[in-house]
Formats: structure tokens, sequence, C-alpha cells
């Protein structure tokens, strides 16, 4: 994969549109990646017997995703220097997560600064106060 | 319940290994139905297993903190990659809560992690997290 080069990149570029519909085979195959077993994302009992709507995707789940828009627009996961926000509303399996991104700043090294988040396609946002970090080539 | 005092109050989980297959089972949750985007790379979140979650072990079984995992939410996150991992690396992980305060019933503890990889004396990750636990029902 190779990156834009920074000469190319602007403030106001947006993050090439990416969205992914999250299953709940894939919160357990996360669940078992990650070590992560809690049963907010795995029982719908359970979940549902602390006050959520059923099971709930991990964020850390949503971030990844998060990362996987960013770096496919930026050109590889090495290019990836920072990631940051806030886990805002819930993400249910069957929902697909939409990520945006807008560059905010590009620095003399290259290096972009962008506004980052994700929606569900119900409207909810579900990570906000995103903040990015990106390289480019020169 | 956590408490002011248990600011400060440090974690410690040497000799993490990127274990390949990990990183690759985590990458391909992460895509889900899609196909894997870099297969013989570490996902960048990958960083939650080998930074955040040896931290994160540590500190729920902290009897003297007392987390009530129960009431737990993941509030916040960051994290920045100073270098690469990759699979296969070794690498220390070290933790520091650095904040509890209360607020509207809620306890919002929040941790700073670092991930070093000894073999070439780089900080691979820093992170910091916020959890919010929630009073008991």
């Amino acid at each position: 994969m190779t990156a834009p080069a920074a000469a190319d990149v602007a403030i106001g570029d947006a993050v090439t549109p990416f969205s992914r519909t999250v299953t709940q085979e894939q919160i357990n195959a996360y669940a078992d990646a990650s070590g992560d077993h809690n049963p907010i994302h795995l029982d719908p009992d359970f979940a549902r017997s602390v006050g959520l709507p059923g099971t709930i995707a991990h964020g850390l789940l949503e971030m990844g995703i998060l990362a996987d828009a960013i770096a496919s627009w930026a050109g590889g996961n090495q290019n990836l220097l920072s990631l940051s926000c806030r886990f805002s509303k819930p993400l249910l399996p069957g929902d697909t997560i939409i990520c945006t991104g807008t560059v905010t700043s590009v620095d003399d090294a290259g290096i972009a600064t962008l506004e980052v988040g994700a929606s569900s396609d119900r409207g909810d946002r579900v990570l906000t106060n995103g903040r990015a970090t990106v390289r480019f080539s020169h | 319940m956590p408490d002011q005092s248990h600011v400060g109050r440090r974690y410690s989980a040497p000799g993490q290994r990127i274990a390949p297959e990990a990183a690759r089972a985590v990458a391909a949750a992460i895509a889900g139905g899609d196909p894997v985007r870099e297969a013989e790379s570490v996902p960048p979140t990958f960083a939650a297993v080998y930074c955040l979650a040896p931290a994160l072990a540590q500190l729920f079984s902290d009897q003297e903190v007392g987390i009530d995992l129960a009431g737990l939410i993941h509030g916040e996150q960051s994290f920045e990659w100073p270098a690469q991992v990759h699979p296969g690396d070794v690498v220390d992980a070290t933790a520091e809560i650095t904040g509890i305060d209360t607020r509207r019933g809620m306890t919002l503890v929040r941790l700073a992690m670092e991930a070093t990889r000894p073999a070439d004396d780089t900080v691979v990750c820093r992170a910091t997290s916020l959890m919010i636990v929630r009073a008991p029902a």
C-alpha cells in the first residue's frame, strides 16, 4: 500500500467513506481474540439485566474498525500514529458502523491531524471526540 | 471503592509477547466479513491486548482498589504508537492510576499505560483509559 504524498493532503480532506456491519459472531470472535469476555457483549439476558437493550459491541472493536478505516485511507497501519475517542453510545449486533474523518491540520513533517468519529446506521453517534494523527510521505 | 488514595498505584506486566496468531485473530475479528487488510501486520488497536489488558487485569484484581466490574463502563481511550510492533516482539507493559474522581454517583478512574520493547529500548505504545464505575443499584 502506498500512502498519499503529504503535498496531496489538505485541510478539509475526508477519509475515504468506510462502513462495516457488525454481527454477534464478530463480537464473539473479538471476545475470544482479545480475551474480553464481559457478558454485556455475549449474553443478551445479562446485558438486559444491567439496562442495555441487548448485547453490545466492545468499544475497542469499534475503535479497531475506525483504525482500519483511517489506516486504509492513509496507506497502512504503520502510518497511523495515534487515535483517541470517547465511547458515547453502544453499537448493537446487526448495526452498521459508519466511520468518518476530516483533516484539520498538516504540519511541515507531513503529519496530518484529523477529527474522526463513527455513527451507527440507526443514527447514534457511537464514537465521538475522536482525534487521529497520520503520517504521510514527503 | 476506588478513592483518591489509590492515585499513583502502579502495575507492571513485563514480557508480553506479541503472538502472531493472537494478532491475526484480532485483525480477523475487526475485519468481520471483510478481508483482513494487512495480514502480516499487527493491528494498531492490538495494543488493547499487549498494553491495556495486562494493566486492567491487575487493576480489576486489586482488592484494595475494589472496582465493581458489574458497574464498569469503558468511557474513553487513547493510543499513541511512537513505533510499530511486529509479530513475535516482546514488550513490557506498565500502568499507573492517574486520577480518581466522583461525579453524580459515578467514579471515574483514569489510567496511563506504556509498552516498551526492551530489545531496542523503544516505546511502542502510550495509552490512556477512562473507566467509569457506576454506583451499585
